[in-house]
Parts: C-alpha cells; structure tokens; sequence
C-alpha cells in the first residue's frame, strides 16, 4: 500500500479544509502552506522533483511569505460575527464543485486504462551532448540523463552548493554566500513582521500594573 | 583577519541585540542602545586591519570583493548606523509615543537592532560583485527599511510612509530581477568582471545588436533610481522621508543612498569601459541626472515642511553625483576618478545632511513640529544651535569654505573636463548650475527664518548632551573638510 501517497494527499486535503474553515486569515494562510507541502511531496512521489521543488519555492515559500505580510500588515482580524450567506453565493458554492465533479468523472476512466511508459532519457541525454568537450567531461546534466536518472532535483542542490566535477581539484562554486544573506534577510522579515504586528496585552515583566 | 569577518561581526550583533530585546528587561532600551552603539564602533577596529579573502576560496570570490570602495562603502555604514543610532537616542521621546504601550520603551526595542542589520547589508553591498549577491544585499537593506519606515504604526504618517516604500520598493525589485535577467541572457553570465569580458568580446554579437543589453541595463537603473532617489523613482521620496520617522530618514537619505551608489558604479562600470556601450550609457545616466538636478531642485523652492524640503535636497544632490557618475573618468595622476569623486561627494554629504538631521530632531523635540515655521526665531531663542544650523544648511547649497562646496566643485570639474570629449555634458553642466542657484534660496529660506522671523515664544530651545556633542563636532567637521577635505582624499586614495 502507498502509504507515502495516502499521508501526503491527507495532509493536503487536511491542510485545503483547515484554510475554508479557519475564521482567523493568519491560520487559513498557515494551513494553505500546510496543504501546499502535502502536494510539493505528491508531485515528488510522482518523480516529478522539479515541479515539487518549486511548488514549495514558489508558492509555499514565496507567495505564502508574501501573503502573510500583507496580512499581518494590514492587521486583519478574524471577523467577530458570522454573516448568514446570500443565496447567490451558496448557489456559486454549489455549482463549482458540481463542474469539477463532472470534469473527473469524465477525466478518471481513461487514466485508469492508461499504460505508463518510460521517459526516453537516453535520447534526452543527445540533446545535452557538447561536442566541444572531452566526452568524459561532459555536464552534470548529460552524465545524469545518461545513467536514466532526472538530472532536475540534483541540479537545484548542486548549483546552490557547489559540486565536484569529474576533475576532483576544481570545485564548481555555489552559491552558499548569497544563501546565507538571504538567512539574514529572513530573518529579519520574520522579526519585522512580529514588531509591526504584536500587541502586548498586558506588560509581562512587571505585572505592577494589573 | 579576512574581511567576510567583518559583516559576520556585524550580524552577529544584530542578534546578540535582538536576544538582549527578547529576554532582557522591557522596561529599558539604555543598554540595547549602548551595546548597539559600542559594537558598531568596534567594528572600525577590524575594519582597519581587514584583509581581502584569498582568490583561491572560490565559493566567496566570485561574489566578493574587497577594494579601496569596500572598504570606504563599508566605512560610511558603520559611521552612518553609529550616528542614526545616536539620533534615534534623543529622537525615543517621539518614538515612544506612537509604538506600543505609548510613553515608554517597551514597543522599541527592534528599533535599535534593525539598524544594524542594514547596516549589515550596507556593507555586503558595497562588496557584492555578482548581480546575485548584489540583490540579496540589495533586498535585504530594502526589507530592513520597509519595516523601519512603517515603525510609529500608531502615526497615520509613518503607516502610509511604510504602505507607499513597500509598493514602489516591490516594484522597484521586480524590475531589477527583470533587468538581471535581461543581462544573463545576452552576456550569460551574473558576475561583473565577467560581463565586462562579454561586452568587450566580438565573438558575442553584443556590438551588432546590444538593444537587449541596454534594455536590460535601463531596468536595473530604473531600481538601482529607486535606492539611490533619482528621476523617475523619485515619487516616494517626499512622503515617505516626511512620515518616517526622522532617524531612519536619516539612515535612507545617507546610508541607503550610499550603498545604492557604489552598486551603481560596479554595475555600471564595465558598460563605461566598453566602447560599444559608453556612449549610450553616458546619454542615459546624463537625462537621468539633468532630470533629477531639474525636479529636485525646482520642486524644493515650494516647500514648507523642513523634512520635505530636505527630501527634494536628497534628490537634487542624487543629480549632482549622477553628474558625476554621465562624466565618467578612470583617473589618472592629474584628476580623481569618478569612484573618488563620488565617495568624496557622499561622505561630505553624510556629515552634513546628518547635521541637517540633529538639528532637525533638536527642534522636532522642542516644537513637536517638522514644519520650517517650527525654525522661526532659532537665532533668539538658541544662538549657538542656530549658528550651527546656518553653517550646515550652507554647506548643503554648497557655499565655498564647506564641505558642501568641496564636493560639488569636483563633480562640476569633473563633468567640465570630460565634457570636452562629449558636449551633451555641458547641458548637465548648465542645468547643474541653475541647480545650485535655486538651492541657494531653499537652503538660506530656512536661514530667514531662524534670523529675520519673530519666534512663537521666548522660551530657550533644549539641545539634549548627545545632540549637541554630535551637531557641534559634525558642524565643526563641515567647516573642516571645506577648506582642508584631504584625510578624506587618504581614505579614497586622491
């Protein structure tokens, strides 16, 4: 059993339900990157790392980041009261997913037949072929797609950190400098974001007050 | 000691502060303060032995350089953050009153540590040769700000200072990434020293079609506009100077200013070393700099508000060093460079617009207003302080025997030397004059108001010990570097 699959499709429907069903903005946002995540580990289940990796990048990381700034900025509070929906907008919940509904229905029985077939990365690999170089020189990418492997997720991991080459006494430089600034940069957009947004209810050091 | 120690040391007290804030005690910012403060001047210690990383650490040189303007880049941050911080010191009362649990020092405590993380990344700046770490240095400067102009989120001004900065901020990002993009397609590269390479090479057909190129390079200056406050990014200077808070427009108009420049002449550098792209891009920094001289000066002339008529002076000034920048000139034995006149404008710009600044907070504190009305009768009412401001506000329109008047004469001797070459520079020249012309009555407007106006009232205008310290010896500094700029001229090597 794919128990894998079945975690990560959980934490994702989990995470889709928890944003609907949050009053607050703050936790919707945070159970919309919870539901992003579960999916990044689907589509890399799938083998398909890059997709995955930028999900997470893109959407987990950017877009959510961003998104949580505004609200915190703007100082958005969960609504006090809950306002009774209007006919319209029950008759639009309904009909959406009815579509959607309609759409798998039709989509779902030729997947099931479907037969998967493997990826022609040898002849993928062609493609990458430098003529110019020694052939047991070539790039990462060629090697990879030769051994029958996707070359994307090592790629991610190996220009940001540097690699080998084939000639061990050259290092191809990565990019660990400009990824430390950009610790510090988070850094300090997460303490910006609690600066601009804490409210103390109460001093906590003295008390004398209360 | 190799000099990627010193932004380590740099960061490191950055979260040593933010520690001290969370688990100190609230009660209190005198010890943030302090240890802020006396930490940053400790890094002047390091940074006087500093040596530059071995080439051999590839992971660092390709992103990294330590030269003569590292080093004096990352001087002006240190010495900018030291005297913002001193500033925000005596400005605490203000700040107070609009942070949380108003009247006290509980809401400010990151206050005092961001700073330091822009300086931080005011200092890899002023090293980064490759567009990656240029715009991670870059952000994290602008991030720092963004929260640091939107601090006194209880003041309607400094919230909308904070929104405006944060939209045209994000803005001006998308741009640069755009740009950057641009510039590796054509030349397939991101660091510096290697595009000056492609440009140079015939094999790269660069020279038959370089549109893509300057495509890109107009959309990084568009950002790079944005840091430095020059035309066409010039529309949220006013405002956002005028609401946030008055250190932090002080740490914008000088530090950011600063750190935006030195990435301008890196990143402009290789296209005015090549002959392909010099004349181009000599015509584009020139409009943009007659553009900013034009706005910034003529739109000052209508200006009540103290705070916002030294916004329109930050982008006039922006002119000038553009100026500076259109005559580009490598330097030779008889002449300084452009990088040395443009150092030398910036670091006689910081001591006297910091000075505008003190004044500014001394009297922000007595009038609880920002407005030039708040100056009037300074002379009656605090004689030394007025004297003070007259000297610093001269020298910002640039009277000869202040430093003011050192750095415009080598940018105008600049931009006259090299216009011989070129003879679209002598429009930069004569709009540069009228500049300083209009300047001379937007400066000395404030100057009648502190002698030839009644004051409101009697009473003496207060000058806290840590102001009137810092106001005498950078007033003294003007006067100093006016006639005699050459410790400046050892540090940039003239």
């Amino acid at each position: 059993m794919p128990v894998f699959f079945y975690a990560f499709a959980a934490i994702s429907i989990v995470g889709a339900i928890a944003l609907v069903c949050f009053r607050n903005p703050v936790s919707s946002a945070i159970s919309m990157v919870g539901s992003f995540v579960g999916l990044a580990a689907l589509f890399i289940g799938l083998n398909a790392y890059f997709v995955g990796i930028i999900q997470i990048l893109v959407y987990a990381g950017a877009i959510m980041v961003l998104f949580l700034f505004i609200i915190m900025l703007l100082d958005l509070k969960a609504p006090s009261t809950f306002k009774r929906s209007s006919p319209m907008v029950i008759v639009g919940g309904l009909i959406i997913p009815f579509t959607f509904v309609i759409q798998l229905s039709a989509v779902l029985p030729e997947v099931r037949g479907g037969n998967p077939q493997a990826l022609p990365l040898e002849e993928a690999a062609k493609g990458f072929y430098d003529k110019d170089r020694d052939p047991d020189k070539q790039s990462e990418i060629y090697n990879s797609l030769r051994q029958k492997s996707l070359p994307d997720v090592n790629l991610v991991g190996l220009t940001l950190f540097g690699h080998k080459g084939d000639n061990a006494s050259i290092r191809t430089p990565g990019y660990n400098f400009p990824l430390q600034i950009t610790g510090v940069l988070l850094l300090v957009a997460t303490v910006g974001v609690v600066a601009l947004s804490l409210k103390k209810k109460k001093s906590k050091s003295g008390g004398s007050e209360s | 000691m190799p000099a990627y120690w010193l932004e380590a040391t740099v960061v490191i007290l950055g979260l040593i502060l933010l520690l001290m804030e969370a688990f100190g005690k609230s009660t209190s910012r005198e010890l943030l303060r302090r240890v802020a403060i006396g930490g940053l001047a400790f890094t002047l210690v390091p940074l006087y032995f500093a040596v530059a990383p071995s080439p051999d650490n590839a992971e660092l040189s390709r992103f990294y350089i330590y030269d003569n303007w590292a080093v004096f880049f990352k001087l002006l941050a240190i010495v900018a953050t030291i005297l913002v911080l001193l500033m925000a010191y005596d400005y605490r009362r203000v700040l107070n009153q609009f942070t949380e649990e108003p009247g006290t020092d509980h809401g400010t405590g990151e206050f005092y540590a961001l700073p330091v993380f822009a300086c931080a990344g005011m200092m890899w700046m002023a090293s980064a040769r490759d567009l990656v770490s240029i715009f991670v240095s870059l952000e994290l400067v602008t991030i720092t700000f963004y929260i640091l102009v939107g601090y006194m989120r209880r003041q309607v001004g400094s919230l909308e200072a904070g929104v405006k900065y944060l939209i045209l901020g994000a803005l001006s990002t998308g741009f640069l990434v755009y740009g950057m993009a641009w510039i590796y397609g054509v030349t397939h590269t991101t660091n510096l020293a290697e595009i000056s390479i492609a440009i140079a090479d015939p094999d790269s057909g660069i020279a038959a079609n370089p549109s893509p190129l300057f495509f890109g390079l107009s959309l990084m200056l568009l950002s790079l506009a944005f840091k430095i406050g020059a035309v066409p990014m010039h529309l949220w200077i006013p405002d956002v100077y005028q609401g946030a808070p008055t250190p932090i427009t002080a740490f914008l108009s000088v530090g950011s200013k600063a750190a935006g420049f030195i990435v301008a002449l890196r990143i402009l550098e290789p296209f005015f070393a090549s002959e392909i792209t010099r004349t181009q891009t000599t015509l584009i920094v020139l409009i943009m700099a007659g553009l900013t001289l034009l706005l910034g000066n003529l739109a000052a002339i209508a200006q009540t508000n103290f705070k916002r008529l030294l916004a329109y002076s930050s982008i006039a000034h922006a002119g000038f060093i553009l100026l500076a920048i259109a005559a580009w000139h490598p330097g030779d034995a008889g002449s300084l460079s452009t990088h040395q006149v443009v150092s030398l404008y910036l670091a006689t710009y910081l001591v006297i617009t910091l000075g505008a600044f003190f004044v500014l907070v001394v009297v922000r504190n007595s009038e609880s207003s920002d407005e030039i009305s708040a100056f009037d009768g300074l002379g009656q009412r605090n004689p030394s302080l007025a004297a003070c401001a007259t000297i610093l506000l001269s020298a910002l329109a640039g009277l000869p025997l202040t430093a003011g008047f050192i750095g415009k004469f080598f940018a105008f001797q600049l931009a006259i030397s090299s216009a011989s070459a070129n003879k679209a520079l002598w429009l930069g020249v004569g709009i540069g004059f009228i500049g300083v012309a209009a300047s001379f009555y937007y400066y000395l407007k404030v100057v009648r108001a502190i002698y030839w106006r009644e004051p409101a009232n009697e009473e003496e205008v207060p000058v806290p010990q840590i102001s009137r310290i810092v106001i005498l010896s950078l007033t003294a500094l003007t006067i100093l570097f006016g006639f005699w700029p050459n410790p400046i001229l050892w540090v940039i090597g003239g």
